[in-house]
């Protein structure tokens, strides 16, 4: 079986475009010195087979076969009397009805007439001999003179004149050119439309492939497209469907890398949670036995920190789906503001708990924004867990939306002692760049503003 | 009235703390390593708490065959599994989704949130400061007086719904869309009038409520 790549290679000549745009080249360039003459002869040709057929069409022949007609029968009255004349003239008169017949004897007189006419001579002087055939010449009627005797010895002669539209058609010379310069016409006609389809045809085609580019299919890849033809076009559509097998392919493999990438995870995140739950079971069922108030104090200590360390292995293992693009995110337009209440209620029994006083004043029209639900819960979480522990000495927490920079902003405030708290304590950079990513993803912006009064966080549109 | 719980859970120690932990509580467990015949053991369970990673079927997987053969059991997925999939994952067919590492006393009281949420209504009544809630017969009583307390439909709904999800903080969005199942408009007054007439109903000094809580920005609550 060929692969696709050999099938590339293996092009032939002739069904390539160039070969084909050759051959219009070659056909424009031929256009003189070939199709002139083409145009020419068979113009030539036409014009022989016309006259031809002209000829067969006149009546009594051609006048050369009129004049050989007239030339035998004066040859077989040679010796004849003049009855013998009359009675051949009458017989030929008779053929020939148009024609006007006489002839003269040897003497010179006229002899019969057929019709009469009135301005020959009765006796023919040899002046009167010349002016006629004088006149006669190139002139209408067709006349044609014969000396009777085989070989025409004369001085007897008999006369023939019929009219020139009988026996030559009314042609005037040149009268074929208009046809000649048609055949130019259709011939450059001809190649107009030659290069005009092919050009045509290349472009259909490449709309075609650009359509099918531009067209997604499932899992957005373009889909693959039939071959029309084995030229340079269809090498081109040729390598297409090896770019989007390709992609495909690549798809897949991404997806399987996701796969996996997450199960990873999950894995990693039970073996890691089993333990601490099991260290959290046994605090508990510990600080049930009869201790001493240091004691509780202890079991209240590990528990805080298997807290905090459950919330570094859930970031650590968040943040590494983001900075890999496995975090999912769904943009929609949601009330920002909905979103925070929510939250707010969920927090809210831990501020008490904590003693942390909740100034929460948020308007009541809605604050449409485009955000990820689970995104912005997420974010929300961080800013709320980090207030909780590390600025829990200023026992406040404020949640507002105010004008920050000309846009409004929400705005989440404590009063604890500034980034520095943040900061110093293991764990809050990790939250804050998952805040930082999901914001970034979200198109919205951020500022965090510290002072030793506490720290501020405004939440805006890009 | 001790409801009966399936617990599915293949660590030993956690298992055994659950365990016992669940019976102190009064309710009656049974204690499952594997998923494998989990539809006949989880007969006449109110309750199913479930871990995701199990030998052998996985929690997911089990749990859609459970509501499916059962939608009226309830289940609870108890996981060390915390991504936002996973929950999603979890909540199609779940009623709840609680991560390890958990505080015992959380676990109990999710327990007893989804056990009153589901209808499984007490048979004692409910005791909310001087009020006295039957919530199977649709009673309220004042405690003081001893008279039953007349609300209406829409009143009851929203001091039921409250109930339900007792100690939580609810927003106005929350109540709003559940008591009239339609999307919550800005600025809609509707519900602060309704709660106004309730507490004037319920409470001892409307003007300071103590039943029906207002938390300030956020909504209501009713505290246990």
């Amino acid at each position: 079986m060929k692969t696709p790549k050999e099938r590339l290679n293996r092009l032939r000549f002739r069904q390539t475009l160039l070969s084909r745009y050759l051959l219009i080249i070659l056909f424009a360039f031929l256009f003189i010195p070939i199709v002139l003459p083409i145009a020419t002869f068979a113009y030539v040709i036409v014009q022989e087979n016309v006259k031809r057929a002209d000829d067969s069409y006149l009546k009594y022949g051609s006048s050369s076969e009129i004049t050989a007609m007239w030339h035998e029968q004066a040859a077989l009255l040679g010796q004849a009397d003049a009855a013998s004349v009359d009675r051949k003239l009458e017989e030929l008169r008779l053929k020939y009805t148009e024609a006007s017949l006489f002839w003269v004897d040897s003497s010179g007189t006229t002899m019969l007439q057929l019709p009469p006419q009135e301005r020959l001579p009765i006796h023919w002087s040899p002046a009167d001999a010349v002016q006629f055939m004088k006149n006669s010449i190139d002139s209408d009627p067709f006349t044609i003179v014969s000396f009777l005797g085989a070989e025409h010895e004369g001085p007897a002669f008999m006369v023939m004149q019929i009219p020139r539209s009988i026996i030559q058609l009314d042609r005037p010379i040149g009268s074929g050119t208009p046809f000649y310069v048609a055949i130019l016409l259709i011939m450059i006609g001809l190649f107009f439309l030659l290069s005009l389809l092919f050009f045509r045809q290349i472009r259909k085609r490449l709309i075609g492939l650009q359509a099918a580019m531009s067209l997604q299919g499932n899992q957005s890849l373009p889909q693959p497209i039939v071959i029309s033809r084995h030229d340079e076009i269809g090498q081109l559509e040729t390598a297409f469907n090896l770019m989007v097998e390709q992609l495909r392919e690549s798809k897949e493999r991404e997806l399987a890398e996701e796969k996996l990438r997450k199960q990873l995870i999950a894995n990693l995140s039970h073996d890691l949670r089993t333990p601490l739950t099991v260290m959290n079971s046994q605090l508990y069922s510990l600080s049930r036995e009869p201790l001493s108030v240091n004691g509780q104090t202890v079991i209240k200590q590990m528990e805080l920190k298997i807290g905090s360390l459950d919330n570094l292995i859930e970031n650590l293992l968040s943040y590494t789906l983001m900075t890999s693009g496995r975090y999912p995110i769904k943009l929609e337009q949601q009330d920002l503001l909905r979103i925070v209440r929510e939250s707010a209620a969920s927090w809210y029994p831990l501020w008490e708990q904590e003693g942390i006083a909740a100034d929460i004043d948020l308007p009541d029209e809605a604050m449409l924004l485009e955000v990820d639900k689970a995104g912005f819960r997420r974010v929300l979480d961080n800013v709320f867990q980090n207030v909780i522990r590390h600025a829990k000495s200023g026992s406040y927490i404020g949640i507002k939306v105010e004008t920050y920079e000309g846009r409004l902003a929400l705005v989440i405030r404590d009063h604890g002692n500034g980034l520095d708290a943040h900061t110093s304590s293991k764990g809050a950079g990790l939250g804050l760049a998952i805040v930082n990513y999901l914001l970034h993803e979200m198109r919205l912006d951020w500022h965090m503003a510290s002072s030793s009064d506490g720290m501020t966080i405004y939440i805006f549109e890009q | 009235m001790t409801a009966s719980i399936l617990y599915i859970e293949d660590d030993l120690e956690i298992g055994r703390f659950v365990n016992e932990h669940l019976q102190a509580q009064g309710y009656t467990v049974n204690w499952q390593r594997t998923g494998e015949g989990a539809l006949t053991a989880a007969e006449g369970c109110r309750l199913v708490i479930l871990d995701v990673m199990l030998p052998g079927l996985d929690g997911f997987t089990i749990g859609q065959r459970l509501k499916k053969a059962m939608p009226d059991v309830l289940i609870l997925m108890l996981s060390a599994r915390t991504s936002i999939d996973d929950k999603l994952q979890g909540l199609q067919f779940a009623d709840d989704y609680l991560t390890k590492p958990f505080h015992p006393d959380e676990l109990t009281a999710r327990i007893e949130v989804l056990l009153r949420r589901s209808g499984a209504r007490l048979a004692e009544p409910l005791a909310i400061k001087h009020l006295l809630v039957y919530e199977q017969q649709n009673r309220i009583e004042n405690r003081d007086s001893g008279a039953e307390i007349m609300l209406t439909g829409k009143q009851f709904h929203i001091f039921s719904y409250l109930l339900r999800h007792l100690g939580q903080i609810l927003t106005k969005e929350q109540i709003y869309e559940a008591i009239w199942g339609e999307a919550y408009m800005d600025g809609d007054k509707t519900l602060m009038v309704h709660i106004r007439y309730l507490r004037e109903k319920i409470e001892r000094d409307p003007a300071s409520p103590k039943i029906i809580e207002t938390v300030r920005g956020i909504g209501y609550r009713v505290r246990p």
